[in-house]
């Protein structure tokens, strides 16, 4: 093949803008966080989310001196919205640690500029996911029963069930994607606590910044870090999806217990969280003009990636379903049927339509290239998702071996709230993070910088960025 | 070593070639010998020599198409080998000749008697029938050697300096090729193997099919590489930053290969269902438990610790050593998926006729022997030239 393009099979457009500067690539992302004039819009949004966190709070409230009784679920589908909402959310956290962790271990210059609020995302995205699994458990005060520690009662979780599993993935996962996070944001930070003009902010952006002074030891150190955190965080990755996928698939209910899950799982969080990034991504680059930092490339590569995993996730509806027939098991070709006719048949459709049929758009070019149609797709794509895990956890316990025990689920206004409660915390978090942090990362864009040929790289200025990280000397 | 000429890698490979057609020679006339003698034993350890065979030329197919639509130096260092790879999947269709024949000595889902006896395989004889499965073979490899025949068409284009459109062409090519490539070899692993035990199912079977067939071919390419660094044209052009990026793809498909078994084990043993297990107590009692044990510990954990270190990634020999041991820990895999499933009852004694090591060398050296026919009739690699400042990068 080419030797001339050893890198980046997707050629043509550029990962940076032309005409940038070390300094102006500093100017331009900064000035976003240092700037007293912030946009409307960002005021506007933040009010809305906010609104949302109201609806969050209440529906917490009521849900707290009712009970689980104010939510829909009951026998026989006892898992609800609650995890339904869990899946989502973890599914969506996934795109920022693969953005982060795995694309930089391949290598891939691209994902630069998204990786730093993708990191952000997933952290939201956790904090929403984990709002679920403690509120169900019933009295969210005791949650911490989940752990296993010597106590009075000589009662231990149980070891065998993946819903423990969760705990520790969950945990983990959290814990690893913050550090990774932060640690990115250091060098970052210590450029804000030197063009901060208040001593406020100094002082908090100078405390977060751990005296970091661009030493070339300091970037050693780091080098080392991250790597060693993204190591970390790739098996996290896949393993907390995969305990998921185990939530359902060590049970025997049919259209749970499929030796696919995993892997399927694993794809469609990479799916909704690709879509999630193109769903923030597209509206801010616009707003904060950074069309230069997020190129075409970004979208064109991420809608890439989504059609890529959205075909492995139905790959796996594809072996259900012909599994379902091929076992000659009565249980599981009923499980497939009902799905596809029974009374939620039109959320099967429905997800079929945003996962299968949508996302072949992708194939072309000119779609990819089209910013509106994009966001569109991206749209569908999470509510594609969304439909994915309705689909599997309502349409499998609704109707399984035992018809006297068929039912159905509604869910109330108190599932709709808490839902959109978290929509409302994700998105307030968010814009928060895009005050007051750098959302892309400044010190690794300009490594990129000798790519716009703008400026080529002087002695002593050229330190602070060949120190950071460029490929080869990051890889663990 | 230290001689100024450069020892040409395509005389080796010339010598090598005699060897493997003259060594496959004997194997099939042996082979042959346990044709006449024991057509069952025969067509059961041909079909796990065959698939043995077939996984590097449909890895390459698949792993070719992931580099044209993801890029990387890894490919280009191993971008001969596995187009050379590909042009064998004809030979691996005529390969198929004697399994085709042996349909009633390894699927019991052909004898009339049996299926009339089970309500299960009347229900699954729509699928599972000696006409489909003939018809469905035929789509199999019609897909691959036709997708096989494509790329090579438009490799062949770029080489004649075809640029950016022959590019483009190949990837237009690899996206619809690799979903065709997984859902033939999908069919493929649930026809030919996954139906030998015609009552049990698992929906990730095609997957970790494919898995194997990745890492197969991966290890045959760093193998060669390995083989081929010392010598021209790849001295020089294969740089350790090119062998320590397939070190760590070998590394990522041993984890994939743990993965999907890993998980089809555990979501098997949890729910403990009756038509599921007896495909794990075939394959957990006796000998075979202990062939499950070495496989946990040489083909996931031993290459796990070893391919960690950087060190060992970049150090070709090494590596070279380390994926020839994954070629053999594959065919142990492949023997102990399939070999159990032809024992009656869940602790039936270990079997495996001496005509496994027979087919296993018979194809594998006339396959090796096509291979690198293929492979001298083309440049023996797509490195580019050594470049001074690129080589001092790369060891930096």
């Amino acid at each position: 093949m080419s030797s001339a393009k050893p890198t980046g099979a997707a050629s043509g457009a550029p990962v940076i803008g032309p005409g940038h500067s070390l300094a102006s690539v500093t100017d331009q992302i900064s000035k976003i966080v240092l700037s007293r004039q912030t946009p409307t819009g960002w005021f506007i949004g933040l009010g809305v989310a906010m609104l949302g966190v109201g609806v969050l709070i209440t529906a917490i409230g009521w849900l707290l001196w009712w009970g689980l009784g104010v939510w829909g679920i009951n026998q026989p589908v006892g898992w609800g919205f609650a995890i339904i909402n869990f899946v989502w959310w973890i599914g969506i956290g996934h795109a920022g640690t693969l953005i982060s962790a795995i694309l930089l271990l391949l290598k891939q210059e691209w994902r630069t500029s998204i990786n730093r609020f993708a990191e952000a995302m997933t952290l939201f995205a956790v904090m929403c996911a984990g709002v679920f699994p403690l509120l169900h458990v019933g009295r969210p005060w005791l949650a911490y029963w989940l752990l296993p520690y010597p106590n009075t009662m000589g009662m231990w979780p149980q070891f065998r069930s993946p819903l423990l599993w969760d705990v520790f993935a969950v945990s983990t996962y959290a814990t690893v994607s913050a550090l990774f996070w932060y640690v990115g944001l250091i060098p970052d930070l210590a450029t804000l606590r030197d063009r901060a003009k208040s001593l406020v902010w100094k002082r908090i952006y100078g405390a977060l910044a751990l005296g970091w002074r661009g030493a070339a030891r300091h970037w050693e150190r780091y080098e080392t870090a991250y790597g060693l955190l993204a190591g970390l965080a790739t098996p996290l990755v896949v393993s907390v999806h995969t305990v998921v996928s185990f939530d359902f698939a060590v049970s025997v209910i049919p259209g749970w217990h499929a030796t696919i899950m995993p892997p399927y799982f694993v794809a469609g969080a990479i799916f909704s969280g690709f879509a999630m990034v193109l769903t923030l991504a597209i509206p801010i680059r616009r707003i904060f003009g950074l069309e230069d930092f997020i190129t075409m490339k970004h979208l064109d590569n991420m809608a890439k990636v989504i059609l890529a995993t959205g075909m492995i996730v139905c790959y796996g509806y594809a072996m259900e379903a012909f599994f379902a027939w091929y076992s000659g098991s009565p249980y599981e070709r009923y499980m497939i049927v009902n799905r596809m006719l029974g009374p939620y048949g039109w959320s099967y459709w429905a997800l079929i339509t945003c996962n299968l049929l949508v996302p072949q758009l992708l194939w072309s070019s000119a779609v990819r290239r089209n910013i509106a149609a994009l966001f569109a797709i991206a749209i569908v794509v999470n509510v594609g998702m969304w439909l994915e895990r309705f689909v599997i956890v309502v349409t499998s316990l609704h109707r399984d071996y035992l018809p006297s025990s068929w039912g159905m689920y509604y869910p109330t206004v108190w599932d709709w709230a808490l839902y959109i409660g978290t929509i409302g915390l994700f998105f307030f978090l968010l814009f928060l993070f895009i005050r007051f942090l750098p959302m892309i990362s400044i010190f690794e864009m300009r490594t990129l910088v000798p790519a716009t040929g703008e400026e080529p790289p002087k002695k002593g200025l050229h330190i602070a960025a060949s120190a950071g990280p460029s490929g080869e000397a990051r890889r663990p | 070593m230290n001689t100024p000429v450069a020892i040409d890698f395509g005389q080796r490979l010339e010598r090598w070639r005699n060897v493997a057609f003259v060594v496959g020679a004997l194997g099939l006339a042996a082979s042959g010998y346990a044709w006449f003698s024991d057509r069952t034993e025969f067509t059961r350890m041909w079909l796990i020599a065959f698939l043995y065979w077939l996984a590097i030329p449909l890895g390459s197919l698949a792993l070719s198409m992931l580099h044209y639509l993801t890029g990387g130096g890894w490919g280009l260092a191993i971008q001969r080998w596995m187009q050379a790879a590909m042009r064998t999947l004809p030979l691996l269709a005529l390969f198929f000749v004697p399994i085709a024949l042996g349909m009633h000595e390894l699927y019991e889902w052909t004898h009339a008697d049996v299926v009339a006896k089970d309500e299960l395989l009347q229900f699954k004889a729509p699928y599972l029938n000696s006409t489909g499965f003939l018809v469905r073979a035929g789509v199999f490899f019609a897909v691959w050697i036709g997708l096989a025949a494509l790329l090579g068409a438009g490799a062949k284009r770029f080489d004649a300096g075809g640029g950016e459109g022959a590019l483009v062409r190949l990837r237009t090519i690899s996206g619809p090729g690799l979903v065709l490539y997984f859902l033939a070899m999908t069919f493929a692993a649930i026809d030919w193997a996954m139906s030998i035990e015609p009552h049990w199912f698992s929906t990730i079977y095609g997957v970790v099919f494919i898995i194997g067939q990745g890492l197969a071919t991966l290890a045959f390419t760093i193998l060669l590489s390995s083989q081929a660094a010392d010598s021209a044209p790849l001295k020089g052009r294969l740089l350790p930053v090119h062998v320590h990026d397939l070190g760590k793809l070998m590394f990522a498909f041993v984890l994939l290969w743990a993965y999907v078994n890993y998980s089809q084990f555990v979501i098997i043993w949890s729910a403990n269902l009756a038509e599921e297990t007896p495909w794990y107590l075939k394959r957990m009692h006796g000998a075979w438990g202990a062939v499950a044990i070495t496989l946990i510990a040489l083909h996931f954990a031993l290459p796990f610790l070893v391919l960690l270190s950087k060190t060992v990634k970049r150090n070709t020999k090494l590596l070279g050593g380390i994926a020839a041991f994954m070629l053999l820990m594959r065919l142990v895999d492949l023997v102990w998926y399939i070999g159990p499933a032809f024992g009656h009852g869940t602790h039936a004694p270990m079997h495996v006729h001496w005509s496994l090591a027979t087919s296993f060398v018979g194809i594998g050296g006339i396959w090796f022997g096509v291979f690198a026919t293929q492979l001298k009739n083309r440049p023996l690699t797509s490195l580019p030239e050594p470049d001074p400042h690129a080589m001092a990068a790369a060891h930096h």
